[in-house]
């Protein structure tokens, strides 16, 4: 029973780190009704610049690495946006030419990030901690930090999406680009603001990722990916709170599943879910009509 | 045999080999519209079963002694490799019945790409299958025993083995691509919706350009394994599916010729120029990094500026005065309703 309440517990900071990854893919994936296969690596962008923050020259506090880290990938994105992805989603109708881009992208950025701080495995300066007791589950102060995170940030961005406008604007696009511009909604400015929210996550993401992994390699973002996309789609791709729901329960899973089978195996479950998911509910949880 | 003409010959194999990768993902990408971002998982599936079913099983003094893997049996040349084609589309025959049914082009994209991850971490971490990371190594020279064939003398007739397997591909994959299916194959892929209406059934389609696509996939991994008489996980990664979609785009998608000029130039200018040149002190691999850059740069220019590829596919329209594709994105374009679009050679 206590292993089981560790492996929730656990469970709790791997669904966190997933549902700012997967909320970030999703919301992207809502407005450009494209997937960005580089997401994995801005995951790892973010967690490098992070790393040179924390522990270059600066040697700034890791949560302040962590702002600056994830704000430059918002920037990146939105750069990217500009210069790549918006002029080939405007040129090209079939989808599979923007989608070779992305996954281009995701070679092109995996190999500048080796390239600049090369493959050993890193990890942030960060104090040791002894983890404590909460209720019934054992956390560092770190994971605890990381869980209030994602906590704050999903707050915040229901509070965005339902009462601002900026917010209103982005779930109208959402539902429907063209009805949207005619309704005198700046899309691209929409599109580009979503680009800067979305990279954000995803270097927060890979920062976190690598904060309660104790590591970072710059594969790491790419081979979390699929897990990612197990979260959305059992979530309902495009739905915001599909995505936290999905991090949930493919969090749980992962960890849980430790407990059964040989740990190296544990984020392969993801996939298995991911195909239950595709068998029986290939919408998703909270689907959305016509995005499948 | 001077080692210039061994490379020459080791060169040639490798785009006789890729020849046979580009048709199979030109099959199912650039004729049936399936982004097969999991194609080398393919590939590898063909060479692993084509290696442990020609190495026999791993006892001591064998050629599989120290290895672990499945079913160990000794086959001869070519079986080993016809069933690396047939395991590689039984896999696709799973992944089919699993995913293509009411998925989207990307949602099929994510399912296939979290698999070739999946099937990564799973071949190299459960060594029983095929010896994990360390994968197949000694897999014996097919036929080398029975023609007395010398590591010299092999490597010439191997190449010939795999030209004569190319050239045979080849002939299939014309007759496929010209065929009343692979006609309906493309229609699928301009328009499913307009090809379902005129009655064509697009899972069967798309299914048949998969199995035989990764049935290509397989033989071509099988090829590979035979002639370097290794293959591990560091033979696959990722980069691996870029090498041949880069070949395919660059070469001209749905087109079987620009396939070989593809697997010409993009696998033996990136795969091997790098070996030439020298390496930056204190950063061994910045050189295959940059070389990796330059496959994924080299696909978006492609794209942007010649999406066509350098040879086009040819328009097979007929000459009724009713469509005028623009020049913006001709691969993907050709939007006459499918039962126009006719072969007028």
């Amino acid at each position: 029973m206590s292993d089981l309440l560790l492996a929730v517990g656990f469970g709790l900071v791997v669904a966190s780190v997933l549902a700012l990854a997967s909320v970030g893919l999703s919301l992207q994936f809502g407005i450009t009704n494209y997937v960005n296969f580089a997401y994995g690596d801005f995951m790892a962008v973010g967690a490098y610049i992070a790393w040179t923050v924390n522990t270059g020259p600066w040697h700034l506090n890791i949560w302040v690495a962590l702002v600056i880290g994830s704000l430059s990938v918002g920037i990146l994105a939105v750069l990217l946006n500009q210069f790549l992805l918006a002029p080939f989603a405007r040129r090209f109708q079939k989808l599979f030419y923007i989608l070779i881009v992305t996954f281009g992208l995701s070679l092109i950025l995996l190999n500048i990030v080796s390239s600049i701080w090369g493959d050993e495995v890193q990890r942030y300066s960060m104090p040791d901690e002894n983890p404590f007791h909460l209720g019934p589950f054992l956390f560092t102060g770190q994971q605890l930090i990381v869980i209030g995170i994602a906590i704050v940030l999903m707050v915040l961005i229901h509070l965005m999406l339902t009462t601002t406008r900026l917010g209103k604007s982005m779930r109208a696009m959402s539902d429907n680009t063209t009805l949207a511009m005619t309704s005198g909604i700046d899309t691209r400015r929409i599109t580009t603001f979503t680009w800067f929210l979305s990279g954000t996550l995803a270097g927060l993401a890979g920062t976190v990722l690598g904060i309660t992994q104790a590591s970072i390699t710059p594969g790491s973002g790419e081979t979390f990916l699929f897990v990612i996309f197990a979260a959305v789609i059992v979530g309902g791709i495009g739905s915001i709170y599909g995505a936290i729901i999905g991090a949930v329960i493919i969090g749980l899973a992962t960890e849980i599943s430790a407990l059964f089978i040989e740990a190296s195996y544990k984020l392969d479950i993801a996939f298995v879910i991911l195909i239950l998911a595709l068998l029986f509910r290939p919408n998703g949880l909270f689907a959305r009509a016509g995005k499948a | 045999m001077s080692p210039l003409v061994y490379y020459l010959f080791t060169l040639a194999f490798f785009v006789f080999a890729y020849c046979i990768l580009t048709w199979g993902l030109n099959l199912q990408f650039g004729e049936g519209g399936i982004l097969n971002f999991a194609y080398i998982a393919f590939v590898a599936i063909g060479a692993y079963i084509t290696g442990v079913t020609s190495m026999g099983s791993p006892i001591a003094g064998q050629a599989g002694s120290g290895q672990t893997y499945i079913l160990g049996w000794a086959l001869p040349f070519p079986i080993p490799l016809i069933l690396g084609g047939l395991a590689a589309a039984a896999f696709a025959l799973l992944v089919a019945v699993i995913a293509f049914r009411r998925l989207r082009t990307d949602y099929l994209a994510i399912v296939l790409i979290s698999l070739s991850l999946v099937l990564y971490d799973v071949i190299n971490n459960f060594v029983p299958l095929f010896n994990g990371a360390d994968g197949l190594s000694n897999v014996p020279e097919p036929m080398a025993d029975v023609l007395g064939l010398d590591a010299n003398s092999f490597v010439p007739f191997f190449t010939g083995v795999a030209l004569i397997v190319a050239l045979i591909m080849w002939f299939l994959m014309s007759r496929i691509t010209r065929s009343p299916a692979g006609r309906t194959l493309r229609a699928i892929r301009d328009d499913p919706e307009a090809a379902a209406a005129l009655g064509k059934n697009v899972f069967r389609h798309q299914l048949t350009a998969m199995l035989i696509g990764s049935f290509y996939a397989g033989v071509g991994g099988g090829l590979i394994i035979e002639f370097s008489g290794a293959f591990n996980t560091s033979a696959w990664l990722p980069g691996e599916t870029f090498l041949i979609f880069a070949a395919a785009i660059v070469g001209g998608i749905g087109n079987n010729k620009g396939m070989i000029l593809g697997a010409l130039i993009v696998p033996v200018l990136f795969t091997q120029l790098p070996k030439f040149l020298p390496d930056v002190p204190g950063h061994p691999a910045l050189i295959l990094n940059v070389a990796a850059m330059a496959i994924g740069v080299l696909l978006i220019f492609v794209l942007w500026f010649r999406p066509q590829g350098i040879i086009p596919e040819r328009r097979r329209l007929s000459k009724l005065p009713m469509a005028t594709p623009t020049s913006a994105a001709t691969a993907s374009a050709i939007s006459t309703p499918p039962m126009v679009g006719q072969d007028t050679q």
